[in-house]
């Protein structure tokens, strides 16, 4: 018998433009400072029906370093255009959450946190301004829900901006996956919270629908919690596993799934969270679904994401096949 | 329609009416024109001067406002007649014997009385003078002598400062109102005590406040029913975070007008309705207007205008127009404003409203990611002079000096100078508490700080005769106690904190103790005093009594660094 070792797969491929050919042209004209292009590439895309996609083009705007004075220019201009204000408070939330750190708040300067709160402070105001001009505008929403957790205004405001964006749209997933931050113990919620709204915008949404991964996220959370021994055990409960087999089914896994923008990321959750479990033919579903995509988040959890993806993927495609 | 006359020279406005006869005699004098110290010498007043009607079986009332003291009546000519000539000699001839008995009966009303949710914004807004006044309580009851009262009466109850309204078919036959002669009064400049606005400041935990300074026009009142449909709707309806929310629209007289705007909050609702209020008040500063809710709050203003007794019912606010200055308008002319009043014009008023805003937000919170600035609670410097510590915190003293008083702490000073003092209240036990114009506080309380006698004598020497009101005595347990904590601080945590604090200290004395014998033990012998583990045990009690210890410490620490607040 001859064994046939497969080739090593080649390490993933975690740009989110790789899945969008609308976001490559938005990073290149980032690049060249090139407004008209920019802003064509947003109006294109569709708030609702494109969620994810809306809010990844607003993150890659907001990565981009420098991006500050000529954002500027264009939210002070005399009819000040409510995307440029909006890609400005985001780039401002990024630039303070970067200041800030992703520590946990024990290990955050006092001087970092006054930082953090005033790029945070600065970047509310003009994310006010916005969703009083626009509230149908789901990315300022979004936002606003990461400037009040990042400067505590508590649950009930964080619920309530969360039902001024659901009023628009109820199954939009960046702002549910900013409230279900805000709902985990460390951001002063708790986890029956957390689970019973990550279960409710599941099946709200319809079939086939990404929100399901919210389940997933939620029981990531307590993995991370937990540390990684603990966490591995709790994800193993038989409940814990029909809850995701459950999220998966109803998603990425359903039959009238169509591949969204969005889905690179619900199936690099699943397949993560399956492989910290040990169901690697589960997780092998997913790695399989992914081909040569990922996204960083949530493998970031893990270290180097390349390296983690990697070698989870290698152990579930070996043993969720074996098996 | 409303007619002008006069009668023994004061300005008479008439409109009929099909019920009995009102009629209100008004004067151009309240509250924002007396000073802190000598605050309630108006209420004072008008209540002496209805005194003699008190038995008499029409309806009568008195009310002192922030610039006008209105006495109104309703009844047969004859009771009108009656209770206006009375009025007018209770004023020339004030029932001086009943003084005492008055001001007991002010304060027995001061204290019934429930404090409203809108009370403390003038304070804040105004500090301690002029406005300001309205958020105090009546405290130069006790130092009014009768020729303080009778000089009050000459300047501003006369009839050149008066404007008499009556509602019904002419003036009532007989009516004299024999008052001194006199000058009509300019209002108060108003203070301010905002450097920036929009501002904020901490109030209960159950409501958020607004108000803002405007000027006075009817886009300004059209707004204000605008703000209050669009707060229902957001923190009622539409979140269920509010109960109650409510605004209003009040002329000030001077050509401005406050708008104030209330929502009750949930108790686990607070953040949303401070966040949906600050996001209905951006709604409206950013021009995103309803036509259809200016076209509710029109329909609502325009109803009393074809009431059939609109005009009857319109004579007191023409009177105080009259009074202030302001110019009155027809029905019609009024009708054809509300009509005018576009989505342009009221944004123009959101905008204007914004730029003189102060938000009152519930205890925990704040609105300075919304862009509003926390209004001062302390003073940009301290006076020199004698420091006297505080004998609950090492790093809090106060300084007693040439030109005024300050409370140091490691924050901010707390500074009432002497020569801006509104009122120092003087209690027999030695406590004072000094209040600057600008509504700043400074509690002196000998109990608290080792200040000499001397000091507290240079003080009342030092601070102006006419701002002094001797308070009555305290009973023993209203005298602060020293407590090595601050009193911001809940009792029960403060409580649970001194228990932990004594257990830890018990605690590491006994091992302490312990360690003591032990090591004394360990070195007296001879024999194990050379064993290193035997040194590593006594090394690891006295450890063990430093580990119990030090939380102790960092607990006596923490509250230490607690400082009281100064409004």
């Amino acid at each position: 018998m001859i064994l046939r070792v497969p080739p090593p797969l080649p390490p993933p491929n975690f740009d989110p433009a790789a899945a969008s050919p609308e976001l490559a042209r938005l990073r290149n004209a980032v690049a060249a400072r090139d407004w008209p292009t920019i802003s064509t590439v947003f109006a294109r895309v569709d708030q609702v029906t494109d969620a994810t996609l809306y809010n990844s083009a607003v993150w890659i705007v907001a990565e981009q370093t420098g991006m500050e004075p000529f954002l500027e220019d264009l939210a002070a201009r005399e009819t000040p255009s409510t995307l440029a204000r909006t890609l400005l408070a985001c780039r401002l939330i990024e630039i303070g959450w970067g200041i800030r750190s992703n520590a946990r708040a024990p290990h955050v300067s006092r001087e970092q946190f006054a930082e953090f709160h005033e790029y945070l402070r600065r970047a509310e105001r003009i994310l006010i301004d916005v969703t009083a001009l626009q509230p149908e505008n789901l990315a300022a929403w979004s936002l606003r829900l990461t400037t009040a957790r990042g400067l505590e205004l508590g649950q009930a405001e964080a619920r309530r901006r969360y039902d001024r964006a659901a009023a628009h749209d109820p199954n939009n997933l960046p702002a549910q996956r900013q409230l279900l931050q805000q709902l985990c113990p460390k951001w002063s919620g708790s986890w029956e919270e957390m689970h019973a709204f990550a279960n409710g915008c599941m099946l709200n949404a319809p079939e086939g629908a990404l929100n399901a991964v919210l389940v997933a996220e939620g029981h990531l959370e307590r993995w991370l919690d937990l540390g990684r021994a603990e966490g591995a055990k709790y994800l193993n409960q038989p409940q814990v596993q029909q809850e995701l087999v459950a999220a998966a089914t109803r998603s990425v896994l359903h039959p009238s799934f169509q591949p969204r923008y969005g889905w690179v990321l619900a199936h690099s959750t699943f397949a993560m969270v399956f492989s910290l479990a040990g169901r690697h033919q589960h997780a092998a579903v997913h790695f399989r679904a992914l081909g040569n995509l990922a996204s960083e988040s949530p493998w970031t959890y893990l270290g180097d994401p390349a390296q983690a993806f990697q070698r989870h993927r290698a152990e579930a495609l070996a043993k969720g096949a074996a098996a | 329609m409303i007619r002008q006359t006069e009668v023994d020279g004061v300005p008479t406005i008439i409109a009929p009416t099909p019920g009995p006869m009102r009629a209100g005699l008004a004067f151009r004098v309240g509250r924002a024109d007396e000073t802190l110290a000598r605050g309630g010498i108006t209420h004072l007043v008008e209540h002496l001067a209805l005194h003699r009607h008190g038995l008499t079986d029409y309806h009568f009332n008195g009310a002192t406002g922030a610039v006008v003291t209105h006495f109104y009546t309703r009844g047969s000519e004859d009771d009108v007649v009656s209770f206006l000539t009375g009025v007018c000699e209770g004023l020339t001839d004030l029932p001086l014997e009943r003084l005492e008995t008055e001001k007991q009966i002010l304060r027995t009303e001061e204290n019934s009385r429930t404090p409203g949710v809108t009370e403390q914004l003038p304070l804040w807004r105004y500090g301690a003078r002029g406005f300001g006044l309205l958020s105090y309580p009546e405290w130069g009851l006790s130092e009014l002598t009768p020729d303080d009262v009778k000089g009050w009466v000459d300047t501003w109850f006369t009839r050149e400062n008066a404007v008499l309204w009556i509602a019904g078919e002419d003036v009532p036959g007989g009516l004299r109102l024999r008052l001194p002669g006199g000058v009509r009064r300019p209002l108060p400049a108003p203070s301010s005590a905002l450097p920036v606005a929009p501002a904020y400041f901490h109030g209960p935990d159950n409501v958020v406040v607004f108000d803002a300074v405007v000027g006075r026009r009817t886009a300004a009142s059209l707004f204000t029913g605008v703000l209050e449909r669009e707060l229902f709707r957001a923190l009622r309806q539409e979140g269920g975070f509010s109960y109650t929310v409510g605004t209003s629209y009040d002329p000030r007289g001077d050509g401005f007008a406050t708008i104030t705007a209330v929502a009750d909050a949930l108790p686990e609702k607070q953040g949303a309705t401070l966040g949906g209020f600050i996001d209905v008040l951006a709604k409206l500063r950013v021009g995103r207007l309803e036509q259809a809710d200016l076209n509710a709050a029109r329909t609502k203003a325009e109803e009393p205008l074809s009431h059939p007794e609109a005009a009857a019912a319109g004579l007191p606010s023409y009177a105080v127009n009259l009074l202030t200055g302001y110019p009155n308008k027809t029905h019609d002319e009024l009708r054809a404003e509300l009509h005018a009043v576009d989505l342009q014009d009221l944004h123009e008023v959101a905008v204007e409203a914004m730029g003189s805003a102060l938000l009152m937000v519930p205890e925990r919170h704040s609105a300075d990611w919304a862009g509003f600035t926390a209004a001062p609670t302390s003073s940009e410097q301290a006076v020199h002079g004698q420091g006297y510590r505080s004998l609950e915190d090492d790093r809090v003293s106060l300084v007693v000096g040439a030109e005024g008083v300050s409370i140091v702490t490691p924050h901010a000073p707390a500074t009432v100078r002497f020569d801006r003092c509104a009122a120092n209240l003087a209690w027999p036990d030695g406590g004072r508490r000094l209040i600057g114009d600008d509504g700043i506080t400074v509690r002196i309380e000998p109990t608290l700080y080792a200040v000499a006698p001397a000091a507290l004598a240079a003080i009342d020497a030092a601070v102006p005769a006419a701002v002094t009101v001797p308070m009555p005595a305290r009973r023993p347990e209203a005298v602060p106690r020293p407590t090595p904590q601050s009193a911001a601080q809940p009792a029960k945590g403060r409580r649970l904190e001194q228990a932990l604090m004594i257990v830890l200290l018990v605690l590491a004395g006994i091992v302490a103790c312990l360690a003591g014998l032990t090591t004394a033990g360990v070195a007296s012998d001879a024999e194990t005093s050379s064993d290193g583990v035997t040194w590593a045990l006594v090394g690891f009690v006295w450890f063990f009594a430093a580990l119990l210890a030090l939380p102790a410490a960092l607990i006596a620490r923490h509250r230490r660094q607690r400082a009281a607040g100064t409004r």
